[in-house]
């Protein structure tokens, strides 16, 4: 387990590399931002002085060389929009994103889970028709319609959550984590229903029944573990994709997450804040990825152990 | 142990002998649901071939007067019976000459990471070892770097157009092929039957088109079919950032981004083209089931058994098959 | 604000099936946080402003304050000006200076108010006043917004203490502006950094800064030694949110107080109050190029501007069709100007007269807009392209990201640019039409595209005018470049929708969007 963990980490940082050079490179092509920096009558020298000060009259290796040398000494620049350090930026929202997107896996998880096994008990059941209805259309709704329509039954409406922001307490939570899992729930939900069927109708979930072992063993024991894999794979990629930043939810709800400071960066050509938040959110990918492949090994000794002791 | 590694293309034992092409039309009558999507996705497809003619000049002439037309009245001919936009033009029409660009975006982007990302995928996992290391940490830099940032980095080199959209997410979306497809073939290239295949000396392309392919084929139309409103989505924040499709051409996406302000006010503006994001999607995940169940020998029965031995057969039928 | 009875159904229908998942949801995040305060009390017992902004300041530097974003939380509540323009009447009023006089061609002199005090409790003297003029206008390293934006064309500027209450600001050239210019000098410490810029200012203002957890909240607090009167709230409570929607819904919910730039369809509802800001929209022309090189080309695109439909169906009532490229409050605007009237026969008559005479009316040209500039712009574009259609000109719509369409809006233009309609907002904070023509109308204009050196002329002879000369002379640029450029069609002066809660008084005017003085502010009684 070390040594593949170890292997794993060290492949790991190559890829790391590649983020944080593409990001730097691609950062660039998307034009000088002085222009967005200087009041619009600015001189052609005050325009020039401004861009020596950035170091963006230099080429782009040299930049980079700069750059790099700074992250060495963990100076990840300064940000030109705020002048607070890009790397405090960056730490100071990521917390806020990762809470919000932990919270939203885990209920996602824990609903797909539940409801995609109970589908699959009966497949094209009604159980199974109305669920899949249901998450399909879950999966397929446009996240700032359910933000704007939450907001305005719940908080005018109703009046039982507040619009927005995050100092209501656990009340805060409740409509950003709400809009934000529809999708995984039902997306998940689709998975694992699907890899249940297959696991429900595979050999050894057969072996397993014919043993005499009870339906309810069966599904939690057996087929559970054999669908897993594919349901861990959907899982990761739709976590990677609210670590990246749930845009659209923390802008609408001002919550103070890396999403919002990114695309704020990308739109700013604030490149500093840019390549802090991507390192930032790689890193965590990046950890993440190996934290589901070291499920995937777990679950795949476990499965070829029940199947061994099945036959 | 060879029961157990029975290689799942061989027929199930009391699947019927008939040509399985003749049953394809009485399968999908069996499925109401299944049924009724293919009809929609039929419409979408028609009326994104013919809708721009269909729908004529209402869908690009606005007049004022109309703007904001309430939907579901028919006081201003059947265009407007969806209302009108905020130029006044009608919402029915836009709509259908929507549908022509959301598909030619969204058709292109899965099929293109789907084949991309599950050819990979499959022969990364086959082989395992050092290829599927590097395809692996090749997926990872794509997923682990910030999609919006492609997209105004190619929009801002190249002007915008859909060729390029497809192009960025296409990309993005390679990935969750690619991972899906990985795992599942890396599980199966242990199993037994793959390695008779590999003893008989069958070529590993040859394995994994007839072997593999055939099995992880269901999950990844599973995913490609949730993937379909993702891109659909996902093109609707390039348009709200103003990097997707541009007018005066229209996509849904497009449709609900710029309808949402409107959303407490003229709620159909939005509204609408969601729905008809929504019932696409549906539709093609509905029609996506059947075609697992009536592709997969173990699963058919259920749609050539009439309904109601269907039911009485309960759960167990499972250990039957 | 009507609802359809159909509106009702779905959204009931979609309610339910929320009310149930978040039944769920609230439990469980109830329990897995810890709930600290509640939304509905506000802190202090009432006696907080809560304002909720489209942005977040990025800093809250006062030689920054001509950003928006920035001014609208520093301007006159933790910093203030020697002097201020008063929106409504465009005359100006002492603030931290008394009087000032020009007492020689070139030379003003300031007299400052005593018994003003920093909110550190040092005072202020002519000292601070120097280095912050200093450090805002000549200071080339830190590259101040307003530095371009009101002295770049004022050359360096000479300045001298000759005592605690005395400041004098000496200019290269004559220049009666120059205590306008002033007036966009925030006062700051003497040794506040010249080097770098500065977060977190300590000013003279009513307020000074309590805490800023950035991303989330910035609190003001009163300041007890402020020399004029103590403002009504003695805190400000400063949040923000991107989408109007939320903020006015955060008035309306009892959430803010205070909610800027709102739209019309944002849903303040009886909260909304419409007000006229210091913006103008417009499509700039490019005039080197066919078909946009021919004035009855552009004239023709003028008259295809359905003005008063866009601003009735699209802006929702919201501000007023437009003649030239400044609203009336403005020094210089030309009250017998009126909006082009909406003529597409006669639109189409100038493009074939055109098309007859050789011009190439064919070739395409593009109509370029800024994302998000204003509500509705993307709808907008849409409807005069198409009414550009419909008058025989091609034109291809591109909606671009701000840092994509600012290489189209300021020179040098892209080489390979082609025939451009670009459309422009322009905002005047000072209140003069110098700050306006110059950079817009004049051929070397930092954002110009079109002009002659007849106007350039008239733009220069204008600029030494004073009083109602001035007026007049520019009110005549303005009359001159409708009739014989047409560098611009007009769109409209906008306006915005300040969501205001029931038991606050405030009177928005022009400047508001710019410069929110909290002093100004009250609790209704």
């Amino acid at each position: 387990m070390l040594t593949f963990l170890r292997r794993r980490v060290l492949t790991s940082l190559l890829p790391l590399l590649a983020v944080v050079l593409g990001v730097f490179v691609l950062a660039r092509l998307t034009g000088n931002p002085t222009a967005l920096y200087l009041p619009e009558n600015a001189t052609a020298q005050a325009r020039e002085q401004f861009s020596a000060a950035n170091g963006f009259d230099k080429p782009i290796w040299s930049q980079l060389l700069d750059y790099l040398s700074g992250v060495v000494r963990l100076d990840f620049g300064t940000s030109l929009r705020t002048g607070e350090s890009a790397a405090v930026m960056a730490l100071r929202a990521f917390p806020a994103t990762l809470q919000l997107a932990a919270v939203t896996m885990l209920l996602a998880c824990l609903v797909g889970t539940a409801v995609g096994c109970w589908a699959a008990l009966r497949p094209n059941g009604l159980a199974d028709r109305v669920s899949s209805l249901l998450s399909m259309t879950a999966a397929s709704v446009p996240d700032f319609w359910l933000a704007i329509l939450g907001i305005w039954v719940f908080a005018i409406m109703l009046g039982v959550l507040p619009t927005s922001g995050v100092d209501a307490g656990g009340l805060s939570w409740v409509l950003p984590i709400a809009v934000l899992m529809l999708r995984p729930a039902g997306v998940l939900t689709q998975v694992v229903r699907g890899a249940m069927i297959s696991a429900l109708g595979s050999p050894y979930v057969k072996v397993a029944r014919s043993k005499g072992a009870g339906e309810r063993r069966v599904v939690a024991r057996h087929a559970l573990k054999n669908a897993a894999p594919p349901a861990l794979t959907v899982a990761g990629d739709l976590a990677v994709g609210l670590i990246n930043g749930a845009v659209v939810v923390e802008s609408i709800f001002g919550w103070p997450g890396i999403g919002k400071l990114l695309i704020d960066a990308i739109l700013q050509r604030d490149f500093a804040v840019l390549q802090a938040a991507v390192a930032i959110t790689a890193i965590s990918i990046f950890v993440l990825n190996i934290a589901i492949d070291i499920g995937y090994a777990l679950l795949d000794a476990r499965v070829r152990q029940k199947v061994g002791a099945a036959a | 142990m060879t029961l157990l590694e029975n290689p799942p293309e061989a027929p199930a034992p009391e699947a019927p002998d008939r040509p399985a092409r003749a049953n394809w039309f009485r399968m999908l009558l069996a499925d109401p649901a299944a049924f009724v999507s293919a009809l929609i996705l039929l419409l979408v497809a028609f009326v994104a071939v013919f809708g721009r003619q269909l729908a004529g000049d209402s869908a690009i002439k606005g007049d004022l007067s109309l703007s904001r037309l309430a939907p579901f009245s028919l006081d201003h001919g059947w265009q407007y019976v969806l209302g009108g936009d905020l130029l006044g033009r009608s919402l029915l029409g836009r709509l259908m000459v929507a549908t022509q660009t959301t598909m030619s975006v969204v058709v292109p982007v899965v099929l293109i990471s789907l084949v991309i990302g599950a050819s990979v995928g499959m022969w990364a996992g086959y082989h395992r070892g050092r290829r599927e290391t590097v395809a692996m940490r090749i997926a990872d830099v794509i997923l682990s770097f910030p999609s919006l940032l492609m997209a105004v980095v190619v929009l801002y080199i190249f002007s915008p157009s859909i060729a390029s959209i497809i192009a960025i997410l296409a990309i993005t979306r390679i990935p969750v092929y690619l991972r899906t497809a990985r795992a599942e073939s890396a599980e199966l290239q242990t199993r037994l039957f793959v390695d008779a295949a590999r003893t008989f000396g069958t070529p590993s392309g040859a394995i994994i088109r007839r072997h593999i392919f055939p099995i992880v084929l269901p999950t990844l139309l599973t995913v490609a079919t949730v993937d379909f409103c993702y891109v659909m989505l996902a093109e609707s924040s390039l348009s709200f950032l103003g990097i997707g499709v541009q007018p005066p051409d229209v996509s849904w996406g497009l449709m609900v981004a710029q309808g949402r302000d409107q959303l407490r006010t003229q709620w159909w503006l939005s509204v609408l083209p969601g729905l008809a994001i929504v019932i696409t999607t549906v539709s093609a995940n509905l029609l996506a089931s059947w075609v697992r169940i009536a592709t997969d020998p173990g699963q058919r029965w259920r749609l050539t058994v009439p309904r109601r031995r269907r039911r009485a057969a309960g759960p167990t039928v499972l250990e039957t098959t | 604000m009507t609802l359809s009875p159909h509106g009702l159904r779905a959204r009931n229908a979609r309610a339910a099936a929320l009310v149930a998942a978040a039944a769920a949801m609230s439990l469980a995040a109830t329990g897995c946080s810890v709930a600290n305060s509640d939304a509905g009390d506000p802190a202090g017992g009432g006696n907080t402003l809560r304002v909720v902004l489209p942005q977040e300041p990025p800093t809250l530097e006062p030689c920054e304050a001509s950003l928006t974003a920035t001014g609208v939380v520093v301007r006159s509540n933790i910093t203030e000006p020697l002097l201020e323009r008063n929106p409504t009447t465009g005359t100006l009023e002492p603030r931290l200076a008394t009087e000032w006089t020009q007492t020689q061609p070139t030379l003003w002199t300031f007299k400052l108010r005593s018994g003003v005090k920093f909110s550190d409790g040092s005072d202020f003297t002519s000292e601070d006043a120097v280095a912050a003029i200093e450090r805002s206008a000549n200071n080339t390293k830190l590259a101040c917004n307003v530095q371009g934006y009101v002295f770049g064309e004022s050359g360096k500027l000479t300045l001298a203490a000759p005592d605690a209450s005395t400041v004098t600001v000496q200019t290269g050239q004559p220049d009666p502006l120059l205590p306008l210019r002033v007036s966009f000098v925030e006062m700051t410490k003497s040794d506040t950094s010249t080097t770098e810029k500065v977060r977190e200012p300590v000013g003279t203002g009513p307020y000074k800064i309590e805490t800023w957890a950035a991303g989330q909240k910035l609190t003001l607090t009163s300041w007890d030694g402020y020399w004029g009167d103590k403002p009504a709230y003695a805190k400000a409570e400063y949040q923000w949110r991107e989408e109007g929607t939320v903020r006015a819904a955060m008035v309306v919910n009892g959430e803010a107080d205070l909610a800027t730039n709102l739209g019309a369809d944002d849903g303040a509802g009886d909260t909304g109050v419409q007000y006229p800001n210091n913006e103008t929209t417009a499509l700039r022309f490019t005039t080197d190029q066919a078909p946009l090189n021919d004035i009855r080309v552009r004239q023709a695109i003028d008259m295809s501007i359905d003005r008063d439909g866009i601003v009735k169906s699209l802006f929702g009532g919201i501000g007023r069709p437009a003649s030239q490229l400044i609203g009336p409050g403005v020094v210089g605007y030309n009250e017998s100007l009126t909006p082009t009237a909406y003529d597409l026969a006669g639109a189409k008559a100038l493009v074939d007269q055109a098309r007859a005479d050789g011009v190439k009316v064919d070739t395409p040209f593009r109509i370029i807009g800024r994302t998000a500039q204003f509500p509705k712009i993307a709808e907008s574009i849409e409807l005069i392209q198409s009414a550009l259609t419909q008058i025989g000109l091609t034109a291809k719509i591109e909606m671009m990201d701000t840092s994509a369409q600012m290489k189209y809006q300021l020179r040098p233009f892209p080489d390979d640019a082609g025939p451009v309609a670009l459309m422009i907002m322009h905002g005047n904070q000072a209140g003069d039409a110098a700050f306006t023509v110059g950079q817009y109308f004049a051929t070397d204009g930092a954002q110009s595209s079109s002009g002659t050196p007849q106007l350039d002329q008239q733009i220069k002879a204008a600029g030494t005018q004073t009083g109602d000369a001035r007026k007049q002379a520019y009110a005549g640029v303005f009359a001159s470049e409708n009739k014989d450029v047409r560098g611009f069609a007009f769109l409209a002066n906008m306006g915005a929708v300040l969501g205001l809660a029931e038991n606050v008084s405030y009177a928005p005017d022009a400047a508001t969007g710019d410069e929110l003085r909290l002093a100004d502010v009250k609790p209704k009684s």
